[in-house]
């Protein structure tokens, strides 16, 4: 996703902002009620409805990235469990809760085996979930008239939500979408919603760093399908009629979707701004031009639609937030003391090498049939530097992603030593990551889309759940790290040193006590490398336990106090780093059979 | 007995017809990794050019091959070249909503043009049923099997022994080794593009005389076809032909036992089902996975 997840500009000119959002809020509210004319109120009442499903869409496709066009139908389930319930006497002030309810039930049932699916196939599953449910709907006529649709009964009153007069129902409207868009907007700021995009832009990071991947996003499909049901059951109620066709409907989901996108798709106000441009055009469009050409309203949404994602594809959220943003400023809170002192060496003296804190014991790994690990076996002190070296292909990174959680060894076992001084074989990345196990990406995993801040603030929840204090911890982390000046860009606009910092920034923010450093000295500048190395053994005088696989001899050197070597998926020689290297098998598994004979010679 | 064979019969027909659609999707994703949503507009598009065709000028409607063949194949580079081509580094939901906002706009064109009524080709003969015993299925349908098989065929002898159709393959399996190798990787795109379009054209020829046109037949046979497309392994144009099968006779099975009205339960159910559990397709090797997470 390529769009700014940052709702509103949060610079000090940022006023303007939320005076404009409060503005379009009251008007939309207001405007229908001083013209006061019955298809003004209907096209706002439309507007709201709408912009209240295409926010509780973008909880899914959005925040979690999760491309519904099946949306219709939670909206179905809340228009008929509520249409249902209203025929048997119950008002739908509870029928819209028992709508979202089951909507809610539902979705999570259908999303749990699909969350594997990325982009396009989630899209078609959900179309194929929706199509299923339009059949289903037309077939169990018993249940739901089938074909001949469903019709309120003839009462009206605030009890029923039908109307004679259209104010009360842009009330509902009104007050529904509100409440859509504060539950989104609460979601953002929440650790949650920190939690969804994360894993929407790297889900392997955000494992490492504790989220469960799976349970957010359940838990965004469902709070979007329950404020979606519950929208649906109030729109039940102002149309007064429904039928299978035009409620399950892939193009009424296409609808709710294509709003969010032309608003800014992953905005909190994107939705809403998108309904906003594109209602009143197509409602006017239907009622004027739709008489003589049936179609042209439609194609000129179909038009707009591609015309929109070639020319605009990050929605107008990010064309105005320009406006209203103009860039962030410059931060004043980047001194050039806290950038200089980056990675100052702790004066503290370095603690002295303590017991185990992390085991693994005759790890062995297949792929297919590539022996990748054969019987590792490592040990890890506290306080210690553990660095792994050995040529390109010979599965040091297997063993750290059994190390961490991300593969299980065919056999053998990793224990790590929790707080409380115990052994635990911990089985997934969470889990590890709960007892306080951190690593870095070899090929380094930003969460692009989100600021430096909100990247490290991702790591920094492990240990401070509340946003203000992650958000603390965050900016501490960053000016030690020498990311203050980046603290609002976007990840994905840092130079590789950036990024690789921003790595172990991520990972140090969850406090680790042990700590895997994937090659993070590879491909950064003699100048960097320094600074790199002296990083680390501040990291490691603060008490933190490090493996290191690196290729970059000079660090290696420098910082592990044991080196243990990997070749073709076997530890081949341990021991001093300067006497692991000289070891006949290490040189020659480096360089090859004729480099030792010629050192021999 | 004589119902088992009639249902096989019809299912084996439909699965022809399935496959005549879908082979010029799963060409379309092997090569691009774009899923083209607008694909059944493709085909609309096809058959009301069969039907002006055949209507104005009075031939058989299987003439208008000559034209239907050519026009979709530049309707299909045309969307590559002006639209997909331009979203190349986009995100993913962009990309779809392109091609979606483009099947949009297709369907309300025609609805603009020639209305919401159907449109009905002459049939010319093509209606007729022919058999043995019993059994008995249409002269056209007939036709568009050993079309789809022919089709199979002929593409995949493209893709294999020609230097186009190696460009093409060398550019699906790594865009940036065959730009190095020197092929023009956004020519093979639009060129992909163009056939797996004209493919439909060739089923909007034989559907056409079969099935009435209308702006919205299309979003009925595209489901099917992703069905069928992702069932097949995607981009495997043999999976797809065997999957179409596998659902024509599902269709006709479950038209039969469950009701015309729950045969799409059947359906999309052993799609999500494929979906879920064999993502790969039901003949794919375990290659084409990059739509599922590790």
């Amino acid at each position: 996703m390529s769009t700014s997840t940052l709702s509103l500009p949060r610079n000090r000119d940022g006023w303007r902002a939320p005076v404009a959002l409060a503005g379009v809020l009251a008007a939309l509210f207001v405007l229908p009620v001083v013209i006061d004319d019955a298809f003004v109120y209907h096209i706002f009442i439309t507007i709201c409805i709408f912009a209240g499903l295409s926010t509780a869409w973008n909880i899914v496709g959005g925040y979690a990235g999760q491309l519904s066009l099946g949306h219709a139908a939670f909206y179905g389930i809340g228009a008929y469990v509520g249409m249902m319930l209203v025929n048997a006497g119950v008002t739908p002030w509870l029928g819209m809760f028992a709508g979202g309810g089951v909507a809610a039930v539902v979705a999570v049932a259908i999303s749990y085996p699909c969350f594997r699916l990325h982009g396009p196939f989630f899209a078609l599953a959900s179309i194929a979930f929706l199509e299923v449910f339009r059949v289903l709907a037309l077939h169990f006529s018993g249940v739901t008239g089938g074909a001949t649709g469903m019709m309120v009964p003839l009462e009206t009153g605030w009890m029923w939500m039908i109307f004679q007069d259209r104010l009360p129902s842009l009330i509902i409207a009104f007050g529904l979408m509100l409440l859509t868009l504060l539950v989104a907007w609460g979601l953002r700021q929440h650790r949650w919603g920190f939690y969804l995009v994360a894993t929407r832009e790297r889900e392997s990071a955000a494992r490492s760093a504790g989220i469960g991947t799976v349970k957010m996003r359940l838990l965004a499909v469902a709070i979007s399908a329950a404020l979606t049901a519950m929208l649906g059951t109030f729109h039940a109620m102002y149309l007064t009629f429904i039928e299978p066709g035009s409620v399950f409907s892939l193009t009424f989901s296409i609808q709710i979707a294509m709003f969010a996108l032309i608003g800014g798709i992953g905005t909190v106000f994107g939705p809403l701004v998108g309904t906003i441009l594109l209602v009143p055009v197509t409602e006017l469009a239907r009622g004027w031009l739709g008489a003589e050409a049936v179609g042209l309203h439609g194609f000129v949404y179909g038009s707009v639609l591609v015309i929109a994602v070639l020319f605009m594809p990050d929605g107008l959220m990010s064309v105005l937030s320009r406006f209203f943003g103009a860039g962030p400023a410059a931060r004043d809170d980047d001194g050039a003391g806290a950038t200089t002192s980056a990675p100052s060496r702790t004066q503290a003296q370095r603690a002295p090498i303590g017991d185990v804190v992390l085991q693994a014991e005759h790890l062995d790994k297949h792929f297919g049939g590539l022996h990748v690990t054969n019987d590792v076996s490592l040990t890890l002190r506290k306080g210690e530097v553990l660095g792994v070296i050995g040529p390109n292909g010979a599965g040091k990174t297997t063993v750290f992603n059994m190390l961490s959680g991300f593969l299980k060894p065919d056999s053998g076992r990793v224990s790590i030593r929790g707080a409380d001084g115990h052994f635990h074989s911990p089985a997934s990345p969470g889990d590890f990551a709960r007892l306080q196990l951190g690593r870095t990406f070899q090929i380094v995993q930003p969460f692009a889309a989100m600021t430096v801040e909100e990247n490290i603030m991702v790591g920094a929840f492990h240990r401070h759940p509340a946003v203000a204090d992650a958000r603390r911890s965050a900016r501490e982390i960053a000016h030690r790290m020498g990311l203050a000046r980046y603290l609002d860009d976007e990840a994905r606009g840092l130079p590789i040193g950036g990024l690789k910092r921003l790595e172990i920034a991520r990972v140090m923010a969850m406090e680790p006590r042990v700590l895997l450093l994937d090659e993070v000295m590879a491909g950064i500048n003699r100048a960097d490398l320094q600074e790199a190395i002296e990083l680390v053994r501040a990291i490691r005088d603060s008490g933190v336990s490090i493996i290191a696989i690196e290729h970059v001899m000079q660090a290696i050197m420098s910082l592990s106090d044991r080196v243990i070597v990997i070749n073709s998926g076997e530890v081949i020689a341990e021991g001093a780093p300067e006497d692991v290297v000289r070891q006949e098998a290490v040189i020659e598994a480096y360089l090859g059979k004729e480099s030792v004979d010629a050192a021999a010679q | 007995m004589e119902i088992v064979l009639q249902i096989t019969a019809n299912g084996l027909m439909l699965g022809g017809l399935y496959a005549m659609i879908s082979v010029g999707l799963t060409l379309i994703f092997g090569i691009t990794r774009v899923i083209n949503f607008a694909h059944g507009e493709f085909l609309m598009v096809g058959m009301y050019i069969v039907y002006l065709v055949t209507t104005q000028l009075g031939v058989h409607p299987y003439a208008s091959v000559l034209l239907a063949v050519p026009a979709l194949f530049v309707m299909g580079a045309l969307t590559q070249k002006l639209v997909i081509e331009r979203l190349r580094n986009s995100d993913e939901h962009v990309q779809i909503f392109a091609t979606v906002g483009l099947s949009i706009a297709l369907i309300n064109l025609a609805l603009l043009i020639f209305g919401a009524d159907i449109a009905n080709t002459p049939s010319s003969g093509l209606r007729h049923s022919v058999g043995v015993g019993t059994v008995g299925v249409l002269t056209g349908q007939l036709v568009i099997f050993f079309s789809s098989i022919v089709l199979v065929v002929v593409l995949h002898l493209l893709l294999t022994r020609t230097r186009p159709g190696r460009a093409i393959r060398a550019t699906a399996q790594n865009r940036a080794a065959a730009r190095l190798m020197g092929i023009n990787v956004s020519r093979v795109y639009v060129l992909t593009f163009g056939l797996g379009a004209a493919c439909v054209g060739v089923a909007a020829t034989l559907v056409a005389p079969l099935y009435p046109a209308s702006p919205t037949i299309g979003t009925y046979f595209v489901l099917i076809a992703f069905v069928v497309v992702v069932m097949g392994g995607l981009g495997s144009i043999t999976g797809a032909f065997i999957a179409a099968l596998v659902i024509g006779l599902v269709d006709a099975f479950a038209g039969y036992y469950l009701g015309s009205d729950l045969k799409e339960v059947a359906v999309f159910g052993i799609f999500l089902l494929v979906l879920i559990f064999r993502p790969s397709g039901l003949f794919g090797a375990r290659r084409n996975l990059s739509h599922v997470s590790p």
